[in-house]
């Protein structure tokens, strides 16, 4: 009896130590611990998601994976002292992907809409793109303002995805559109005469156009018509991780190293043997 | 009177196709040519198969070769595991009890009547997200030892997409696998009845019989048409590029997205496809052929 009554004390006493631990460890402690941030720590990797995107991210002629978006990846993992691992991921089912836990983070020339921030949370922008646009010589002749595209006679391509759609729907709404799931595919239809153009991130159009002078001509010269940022997508409600990349982009946008690794990718064609 | 045209000639008929299907090919050809404005280099796909590794000094596989590596294992495992499903479910199907043959029969309606596509995204997006962290699979692969991770390597691909390569297994192998079940249960079903009586009379129970006199007369059946559901696993593997998994059609979509080489890498995928593919049939047929020999004689 007298066993029996200091077993339950004993139990009574563990719980009790238990829940007290329990009330001392507050929200913010369990908030800190279950971030991306301590998971990546705790692996050594950040697993990046992106998808195949000249001159983002592609697979040069050895199988490696470079590009602007590798190189800011690369460095990423390297300043948090994990080693960074590629996933390789549709455009199309990139955002469900990261909310089912493939990747840690979506690092993808990604540019932050309103629709997309409900889903996904996006770091401050390290990086502006623009839409702008390549057309087919003889279909488009003479074309040389968005008014110019603006009729439905005129079929203009794009890849899936929100960006191109949006910026198509707002400037040229009465052209008849065409979406395909590359980018080279969508070219193809310029190329061949099926679309009287291709709307596209720059510089996509401008290195298009050096490359088929023959067939291809920029219809708005080098210009863009809009502007987007460009941010990292994480999971929703997790503030360390979130303040932990706002803070790196900031740091490595003051050193002007995102600038540096912008003009080599956007500016000069010489990775270009890289690949082929 | 009427005598059947010799087997040997070709006659009238067959040279009008002939010409029909060349005359429609050389059209093709020249307007693919012509009027597809398309500029062809076909000199720097076979990079993209092998490539010289300087660090290595020998040559080594390179993306599309790969992919086809990640094909080809993917259709052995799924066809494995298929072929399990289907012969556990195939049983059910022609079990006496009620329940078990309702539930083999509604294992197979569901997978056969749903989009291999719709199957593919319901396993990744919800049931690999459930499964795959409750098995732990990604902590027990980075902490296995080098060994142990080569052999891995060998079996299964890449470790770091082993989880996702896993998922594209389950579900390739659940679709494939109702195909299968019809397969078992058709052979099985043609075995006579009276073998089964048979196997009675000799007081065999229901598991003697079915190991002894039934299932050696139905693997005989099963065997090409179980060859045939291999090769269009392989075929139905490229649907898996959807999530990711890096195979041939993933990878060459990939080339395509960086080089731009749309129909160069296209065709260069469909002949892979077809080398796979043509020569399993090839195999497939020999063994029917086998098979044939050793029953006559």
């Amino acid at each position: 009896m007298r066993f029996r009554c200091f077993v339950l004390f004993c139990c009574g006493f563990i719980l009790l130590a238990t829940s007290t631990q329990a009330m001392a460890n507050p929200v913010t402690e369990q908030l800190r611990d279950a971030s991306t941030l301590e998971k990546v720590i705790k692996n050594g990797k950040l697993r990046i998601g992106f998808s195949t995107f000249v001159p983002w991210a592609m697979k040069d002629k050895t199988g490696a994976f470079i590009g602007y978006e590798i190189d800011v990846a690369t460095r990423l993992a390297h300043d948090m002292g994990v080693r960074p691992e590629f996933i390789p991921t549709k455009w199309s089912g990139i955002i469900p992907s990261l909310l089912t836990g493939k990747f840690d983070i979506i690092i993808g020339g990604m540019g932050i809409t309103p629709k997309r921030n409900l889903k996904v949370n996006f770091t401050i922008p390290y990086e502006y793109s623009g839409m702008s646009m390549i057309a087919n010589k003889k279909l488009a002749a003479g074309f040389n303002s968005l008014e110019d595209f603006n009729k439905p006679s005129v079929t203009l391509s794009a890849r899936t995805g929100a960006t191109p759609v949006q910026a198509a729907k707002r400037f040229m709404p009465r052209a008849t559109l065409r979406f395909f799931d590359d980018e080279a595919q969508a070219l193809q239809e310029v190329l061949i005469g099926k679309a009287h153009a291709m709307i596209a991130s720059a510089p996509f159009p401008a290195h298009q156009a050096i490359r088929h002078e023959n067939k291809l001509f920029l219809p708005l010269g080098e210009t863009t018509f809009t502007k987007e940022p460009i941010g990292f997508a994480i999971k929703k409600g997790d503030p360390d991780f979130l303040n932990f990349l706002n803070n790196w982009i900031i740091i490595t946008s003051a050193e002007g190293w995102l600038q540096a690794r912008h003009d080599y990718w956007f500016k000069t064609l010489d990775w270009e043997q890289r690949i082929k | 009177m009427y005598r059947p045209p010799s087997p040997r000639r070709p006659s009238l008929l067959d040279l009008i196709i002939l010409l029909i299907l060349i005359s429609g090919a050389g059209w093709l050809y020249y307007q693919a040519t012509t009027n597809m404005d398309y500029t062809w280099d076909w000199s720097v796909i076979p990079q993209y198969l092998f490539r010289y590794d300087a660090h290595q000094e020998r040559w080594v596989p390179n993306l599309l070769i790969l992919g086809l590596m990640t094909t080809i294992r993917l259709s052995v495992w799924s066809t494995i595991l298929a072929t399990i499903i289907g012969i556990f479910m195939g049983c059910l199907r022609i079990s006496k009890h009620r329940v078990r043959r309702w539930l083999g029969g509604a294992y197979v309606s569901l997978s056969r009547n749903l989009p291999p596509l719709v199957l593919v995204f319901i396993f990744y997006f919800f049931v690999g997200e459930q499964i795959m962290p409750f098995l732990g699979i990604e902590q027990c692969v980075d902490n296995c030892a080098p060994a142990t991770k080569s052999i891995l390597e060998w079996l299964f691909g890449p470790t770091s997409q082993l989880a996702s390569f896993l998922t594209a297994v389950i579900t390739l192998g659940i679709y494939e696998g109702a195909y299968i079940t019809e397969i078992v249960r058709s052979g099985i079903d043609s075995v006579d009845q009276g073998q089964w009586e048979a196997g009675n009379a000799l007081g065999f129970d229901w598991w003697s019989s079915m190991r002894f006199i039934i299932l050696p007369q139905a693997v005989r059946i099963v065997l090409p048409p179980l060859a045939g559901q291999f090769i269009s696993t392989i075929k139905d593997s490229a649907i898996v590029s959807v999530i990711s998994i890096q195979e041939l059609t993933f990878q060459g979509m990939e080339l395509m997205a960086a080089t731009y080489l749309t129909f160069e890498v296209w065709i260069t995928i469909t002949l892979m496809y077809f080398g796979l593919t043509f020569g399993c049939s090839l195999l497939a047929r020999k063994l029917e052929l086998a098979l044939r020999r050793r029953e006559q004689g």
